[in-house]
């Protein structure tokens, strides 16, 4: 067994992991049935579950971090495990998704024209195209939390306010250049993506997940505990 | 004697006061030099924040020293699996997920090459540690006794321990101190204990290495220490006569009585030369000699065989 698997499996044992996370779908899918006579569309509390990630990737340092140092697991192996256990997950979370999605679609949501597992634009499209959106949207979320993890453990609450400041001036200066520039990547009408597939923002979030994966790493490096 | 734990230079600083332009630096450690022989147990001793933890924590790969050298089994322990699948480090302060006892046995015994499931049941069997029970609802005394558990059944050439018995009880010490006896004469390994209470540990130790205040004022062989330092008590003149000339540490009299300590081995003459003066000679344990040391009272002993690094401010 490699020490990244060993490590993915050491993170599973947490109850918030292995005992909770599977409770998370079902019951934000109630709570959607519940409002769904009101809405149809209850699309927005499939987001609790895709949350929940980046808030276990987040929890997967603190005190998971010093005592698997403790038993001489190095901090890149440490982080290659977790993101390890963030990929597998989300590859079995995002294939629920599809499975589900798929049972909606053939039952007419779920007999009550509950939109929960369709989301219009993102996940809407045949199934591979449903697995990939969600696993690759689920991974990125537990890196970013699993980063956020990091620097709150190396800095603390100042720093990760820090943190966050320093990603809202990059989205503000994104946003900036893309609207000077005259990129519209969104046009105004229906919010769907001008030459910009639901696949295509897939392989965009992708991209950003390898670069959360690298930022996550440059910050683990030096992390004493 | 191989080596196991070198160090050469070793400083750690921490940046300390609030001032952002220029940050005060203080040193945990400073220039640490040391060697740890292989399948030996020494005993790593000094005061609260004297830097026996930061030192540990370097030796783990836990912590990065600021400069110098360190070498576990031959190499540079940071971010090295070589050296780390090879070593435990129990700390007082580990900080444990939210796992159940039998889940960090388990876990531990994935990582370690030499795991010996045996013992660990053994030991928590002593220890009275329940599988099911939650480690963070554990007390500090059972908390401590995981720590052991883990730390002996990893079998691991370099075991450290960082003051591995907070809150056991007397008799869970002596059960600590006998099973890694047993186990370190089946086993032999590189155990270095950091610990406070000195004279009870004193007999598991080989070598002993005080820190004060960053530095090490003390590195000698226990046996060594152990008939270093005689305190001579009795009539002043028979003191005086015994001791002159010679290197002592302190002098108190009362009366025409006098008791000095007397920091070199006495010879065959000089125990002859005390008994027929009437004098009382009583060896200093190993937790006096280490009092002294730290407090900087430790001067070089001539022909006594120590390899003692005097430090001054």
């Amino acid at each position: 067994m490699s020490t990244w698997v060993k490590v993915a499996r050491y993170n599973l044992l947490r109850p918030s992991i292995c005992l909770l996370l599977p409770w998370i779908l079902p019951f934000s899918f109630a709570v959607g049935a519940l409002t769904a006579r009101h809405s149809h569309e209850a699309t927005g509390y499939l987001l609790t579950f895709f949350l929940y990630f980046a808030v276990q990737g987040m929890q997967t340092v603190g005190r998971s971090l010093p005592f698997g140092l403790a038993l001489g697991v190095s901090r890149r192996s440490f982080y290659a495990g977790t993101a390890l256990l963030g990929l597998a997950l989300a590859l079995v979370s995002g294939l629920v998704l599809t499975a589900l999605q798929a049972i909606e679609r053939a039952t007419d949501g779920w007999g009550l024209s509950m939109h929960f597992f369709r989301v219009p634009y993102l996940l809407n499209g045949p199934w591979y195209a449903t697995w990939l959106t969600s696993a690759v949207g689920l991974l990125a979320l537990w890196v970013y939390g699993l980063w956020h993890g990091i620097v709150y453990f190396r800095w603390g609450t100042l720093g990760t306010l820090a943190f966050i400041v320093a990603q809202a001036l990059v989205v503000v200066a994104g946003g900036v250049i893309f609207t000077s520039e005259h990129w519209h990547v969104f046009s105004s009408a229906g919010g769907s993506a001008v030459g910009l597939t639901a696949l295509g923002l897939t392989g965009v979030v992708a991209a950003l997940a390898v670069l959360l994966l690298a930022g996550g790493h440059a910050t683990i490096r030096r992390a004493a505990v | 004697m191989t080596t196991a734990i070198s160090v050469a230079g070793l400083t750690k600083s921490y940046r300390s006061g609030s001032g952002l332009l220029h940050p005060a630096e203080e040193a945990a450690l400073d220039d640490v030099n040391l060697t740890v022989g292989a399948g030996t147990i020494t005993g790593l001793l000094g005061r609260n924040g004297a830097g026996k933890t930061t030192l540990l924590r370097i030796l783990a790969g836990q912590e990065f020293p600021s400069s110098g050298s360190v070498r576990v089994l031959g190499a540079p322990p940071a971010e090295n699996e070589d050296v780390l699948r090879r070593l435990v480090f129990v700390r007082e302060d580990q900080a444990y997920p939210e796992i159940k006892v039998g889940q960090a046995l388990r876990v531990a015994s994935w990582f370690y090459p030499n795991w010996d499931s045996a013992l660990a049941s053994a030991l928590a069997d002593d220890f009275g540690l329940r599988a099911g029970k939650a480690v963070q609802r554990l007390s500090r005394g059972q908390r401590s006794a995981l720590g052991i558990t883990i730390g002996l059944a990893a079998r691991a050439e370099v075991t450290l321990f960082d003051e591995p018995y907070a809150g056991l009880d007397a008799v869970a010490r002596q059960l600590f101190y006998d099973r890694l006896l047993a186990d370190f004469a089946e086993f032999p390994r590189t155990v270095l204990l950091s610990t406070h209470l000195i004279d009870e540990a004193a007999a598991l130790f080989e070598g002993v290495i005080v820190i004060d205040r960053g530095r090490v004022v003390l590195d000698a062989a226990a046996d060594v220490l152990r008939g270093a330092a005689t305190r001579v008590s009795g009539p002043c003149l028979a003191v005086d006569a015994l001791v002159a000339g010679r290197p002592v540490w302190e002098r108190r009299q009362l009366g025409s009585q006098a008791s000095v300590v007397m920091i070199e081995p006495l010879s065959a003459g000089d125990r002859e030369q005390a008994r027929s003066a009437g004098l009382d000679l009583t060896p200093l344990s190993l937790q006096q000699i280490v009092v002294q040391a730290a407090a900087g009272m430790l001067a070089p002993v001539p022909g006594a065989g120590f390899a003692t690094e005097r430090t001054s401010a």
